[in-house]
């Protein structure tokens, strides 16, 4: 009974698996070089780092809050990141650095939780604040490109393991393995569904609401800085501009891995095949020849079907009232075994 | 007003001493501040944002948002521009520009209100589509639409003020009028504070939200002829600096997300704040990141103020 309620059969999953194998056929078929080993090592090596961040926004997702600062964590990761690799007459250690920029992630989504867990202010205007206050500050630390020239640093972004798989795949295959853990077989997880669902029952549960909400920003934080620092070390340099709008694409990814924005619904396979989707399209789209320009506009297309499907889907599970009070007690019963 | 609770003193006259100590500050720091020059400059600075500020006020009252308005503003003055540069008539350019952000809330209204989807992730797509289609159609570039009607739009009047700024004032008056003496603007406040007992007291909440979101395009389509008059463009970027601005003014203000609070005032002292600010900062000659890390920690520390009030309250 406890399985049903809280996680339910993971139904959207299959149908993304779908989608993602008719766009692979359909792209091949227009030009056999989309299905290349090659195309697919490239595809796989940049999308890994927005699969990610969408790993890290899922909690606050399912936590019914929002998270648009992403982007400019994203951002700042890389700047402190290329900054500190460029201070002139010292070589700080590789690892201190990368520690320091996951902690700018840290720091920035502990702000983020204290001011909307603790203060109580909403997450869209707290996260709007913090999206420009640290934009800007990207800005002041970098006018112009801030090259990496430590070569072993690199190799993390640009290591092909077996001259095959990309290692920032592998990182995302094991976040999501971690994820998909946290979420599903830990009480810290467990709860963030429940408070998602429903934070009434979850708060007359003795669940701590406000802990639950306040992690998934930390986790967000460090998953958008650990996007960045593994970017920088993809491109191998940093401008002010990196990270601009992604919140946009990551909102997407996690959307159409039907992670609901009603909260407390979706599960993080989903994502794995939205990310595989989002990830192909703008390689897609150059192969069969439409101007790059145009893959914003999919995206956002991708966007309003996804959440017309999230809105349907909850439309009709609401639309009992005997459904949802049986669905409450279900919950309830579930925190006090 | 719905949803106000009497307090010693009120938000806005908080926010108010906050915006004098701050021009005070900046009237000391830079010489030129109460210029006429200066004073002038900043309204027009102020137009643009002040208006889309005003007009989405009632919307986010009744839990509305649209975000798209940067990039419908912008895609109108590109077509306006692409269109007069192909040899269209002046007026028949601007009309298409009046009307093409009116679409796209019919768009966003119609979406968000009979699929339920929520406006915040909805309108960030449309924008998304929106710079697309500019994108495509100019490949970033600027196009030139200077014309003497639209300059003289720009500068003068028969008033002492410019067009644009008449335009600003008309616009206030009429939405506060609107929402604060008529049978509808009371709606729009109930509508906010409790949907479902408005849908069920038998009020049109559909109709009455999604003429809002018209309302919006309408008035981000006059916002779009102004933007092409003061700068001689039509290009997809214009917007790119005014989201964030308009939200932040709004949210300083005082309007919760939550529905049912916010007036017209408390937008036009937010809108004031943040262009003080802007043009403070300006004319010390601060970068422009820095202008902005300023304005997102006043948005970020004015609202943690009002909730860390509110919530003293309701502890008395």
């Amino acid at each position: 009974m406890r399985r049903i309620s809280v996680f339910g059969r993971d139904s959207i999953t299959p149908s993304l698996a779908l989608v993602y194998a008719l766009m692979v056929l359909v792209f091949s078929l227009i030009n056999p070089r989309f299905f290349s080993l090659g195309n697919f090592k490239a595809i796989m090596a940049s999308l890994a780092i927005s699969g990610i961040v969408a790993i890290g926004l899922t909690p606050v997702i399912l936590t019914r809050n929002f998270d648009i600062s992403i982007g400019s964590i994203f951002g700042l990761g890389m700047v402190v990141v290329a900054k500190l690799f460029n201070i002139p007459g010292t070589a700080i250690p590789i690892p201190v650095i990368i520690l320091a920029g996951l902690s700018v992630g840290v720091v920035i989504g502990a702000i983020n939780g204290f001011l909307i867990t603790r203060v109580g202010i909403n997450s869209i205007i707290v996260t709007l604040g913090t999206l420009a206050i640290f934009r800007g500050l990207t800005f002041y630390w970098s006018l112009s490109n801030i090259s990496i020239p430590k070569e072993a640093f690199l190799r993390l972004g640009r290591y092909f393991v077996f001259d095959v798989v990309p290692l920032p795949f592998i990182y995302f295959i094991v976040l999501l393995v971690m994820g998909y853990f946290l979420l599903r077989y830990t009480p810290t997880g467990r709860n963030m569904y429940l408070v998602g669902a429903n934070p009434t029952a979850a708060r007359l549960a003795g669940i701590k609401i406000s802990r639950s909400q306040f992690i998934p920003f930390i986790i967000s934080g460090f998953m958008a800085a650990l996007g960045g620092v593994i970017n920088a070390s993809q491109v191998g340099f940093a401008n002010s501009t990196f990270g601009t709008g992604y919140e946009f694409k990551i909102l997407t990814i996690v959307v159409l891995g039907g992670i609901s924005l009603n909260g407390g619904r979706g599960t993080l396979p989903g994502v794995f095949f939205a990310t595989l989707i989002i990830g192909s399209i703008s390689n897609g789209l150059a192969l069969i020849d439409i101007p790059i320009n145009w893959r914003d506009a999919f995206i956002g297309i991708i966007l309003i079907v996804a959440i017309s499907v999230d809105s349907l889907q909850h439309q009709m599970k609401t639309t009992g009232v005997f459904k949802s009070s049986k669905r409450n007690t279900i919950l309830l019963k579930d925190k006090t075994v | 007003m719905p949803g106000m609770k009497k307090r010693a003193i009120p938000d806005t006259a908080i926010l108010l001493i906050f915006l004098v100590a701050l021009t005070a500050l900046f009237s000391t720091t830079g010489r030129n501040f109460f210029t006429y020059a200066n004073i002038s400059t900043m309204l027009n600075n102020m137009v643009v944002a002040g208006i889309i500020a005003i007009a989405i006020t009632p919307l986010i009252i009744t839990r509305g948002l649209d975000i798209s308005f940067g990039a419908s503003l912008s895609l109108s003055t590109v077509i306006m521009a692409m269109l007069y540069d192909r040899g269209t008539p002046q007026l028949t350019c601007l009309l298409i520009g009046l009307l093409l952000p009116i679409f796209v809330a019919l768009f966003n209204g119609v979406l968000a209100e009979y699929l339920n989807l929520i406006p915040l992730i909805l309108t960030l797509a449309t924008t998304s589509i929106l710079i697309a289609v500019g994108q495509v159609l100019t490949n970033g570039r600027s196009i030139l639409m200077i014309t003497d009607e639209l300059f003289n739009f720009a500068t003068k009047s028969p008033f002492i003020i410019p067009y644009p700024v008449v335009i600003l004032i008309l616009i206030l008056l009429v939405y506060w009028y609107f929402l604060s003496f008529t049978k509808t603007g009371k709606q729009i406040y109930f509508i906010g504070a409790n949907p479902r007992a408005a849908k069920l007291s038998g009020m049109r909440v559909k109709f009455i939200k999604i003429a809002l979101y018209l309302a919006m395009g309408l008035v981000t389509g006059i916002a779009a002829i102004i933007m092409v008059s003061l700068s001689g463009i039509g290009y997809i970027y214009h917007g790119n600096n005014l989201t964030l601005p308009v939200l932040s003014a709004v949210f300083l203000g005082g309007m919760s997300l939550a529905g049912g609070e916010g007036s017209i005032w408390k937008t036009v002292i937010g809108v004031t704040i943040i262009t003080v600010i802007f043009t403070g900062l300006s004319l010390m000659n601060i970068q422009f990141y820095f202008i902005q890390i300023f304005q997102g920690l006043a948005l970020v520390i004015i609202v943690a103020f009002y909730e860390i009030r509110k919530n003293r309250q309701v502890a008395k």
